[in-house]
């Protein structure tokens, strides 16, 4: 089981990404809505795995905020969650340390899948099939 | 419907994403046969409008005006029939349009002038604001989509040179 933390600022998207990864049996630890809570929060709750992480947020955005992460744990895998439009943006996060990207629309199957590439022993057997 | 390549280039992929958004991934049905897109002096705002700009290339600001029952069902699906708190209905009303505009603009928005990037610019809530209208060279472009839950409203307002078709782009 994985241990995530969502960071976005659109509530709605905490809320289906956080019942997409339960339903899929890992568990949301922490949310946060800002870059500065995200920051925040990966320095009281170590044992964190992986953050789904919103490019655009007010405070501080995903970029910094993937790079500030990535300097206090190095284990973690972030994965931005994007749409078209923020290419560069996206690129940016990147080179700052992130491990892949989802589209918008979200789906469970999207999130799934990004899963069993950044955590094979996570895959599901269809993904295995397509690995 | 005083339409040129350009109109279609921009405007045409956003009506067509939000076609298929409504009807594939929310499951609502789009009661219009054809979804046409008018050039128009004024537009009425809906109380419920999101905002988003383009930038890069092409710099014009698009609107989604959502009809208030639409809104209930888009969250309904959207949280899979999960009962929204009370407090919590607002913002997630919110969340629900902004994000719906900001995932639809980014999947269909396609650069006519060629492979570079356009980028977009986070949505915007618009409260209170009723209308806009047509002012020296800029142009306003509408488009109603029509449900069952009441209408979506697609708008684009840019500079008119932007919609003359034999403009050289590549010259700018």
């Amino acid at each position: 089981m994985l241990k995530v933390m969502v960071v976005d600022d659109a509530l709605v998207i905490r809320k289906n990404l956080t019942r997409f990864f339960t339903s899929l049996g890992h568990e949301v630890v922490a949310e946060a809505g800002t870059g500065v809570e995200a920051i925040s929060k990966i320095q009281e709750i170590k044992d964190i795995d992986l953050i789904t992480m919103d490019v655009t947020m007010p405070e501080m955005d995903g970029i910094e905020a993937t790079k500030q992460i990535c300097e206090l744990n190095k284990d973690v895998k972030i994965v931005m969650i994007t749409s078209h439009g923020q290419e560069e943006l996206v690129s940016k996060a990147l080179k700052a340390g992130a491990k892949n990207f989802v589209l918008k629309p979200i789906t469970q199957e999207k999130v799934e899948q990004t899963i069993g590439v950044l955590f094979p022993e996570f895959a599901s057997k269809e993904d295995e099939d397509t690995l | 419907m005083k339409n040129n390549k350009f109109t279609h280039s921009l405007l045409e992929p956003i009506v067509n994403r939000t076609v298929t958004f409504l009807q594939e991934d929310m499951i609502i049905d789009v009661l219009n046969k054809t979804v046409d897109i008018d050039e128009v002096n004024d537009a009425i705002l809906k109380d419920n409008t999101v905002m988003i700009g383009t930038g890069g290339d092409i710099q014009v600001i698009l609107t989604f005006g959502y009809d208030q029952r639409l809104i209930e069902k888009l969250v309904y699906v959207f949280m899979d029939g999960e009962i929204v708190d009370e407090d919590e209905k607002e913002e997630i009303e919110q969340s629900v349009c902004c994000e719906i505009a900001n995932t639809i603009i980014g999947n269909s928005i396609k650069n006519p002038m060629g492979e570079s990037l356009i980028s977009i610019t986070p949505p915007i809530l618009i409260k209170a604001a009723k209308s806009f209208t047509k002012y020296k060279n800029s142009t306003i472009l509408v488009s109603v989509i029509k449900t069952n839950f009441g209408d979506l409203h697609l708008s684009a307002v840019g500079p008119k040179e932007l919609f003359v078709d034999k403009l050289d782009f590549k010259e700018l």
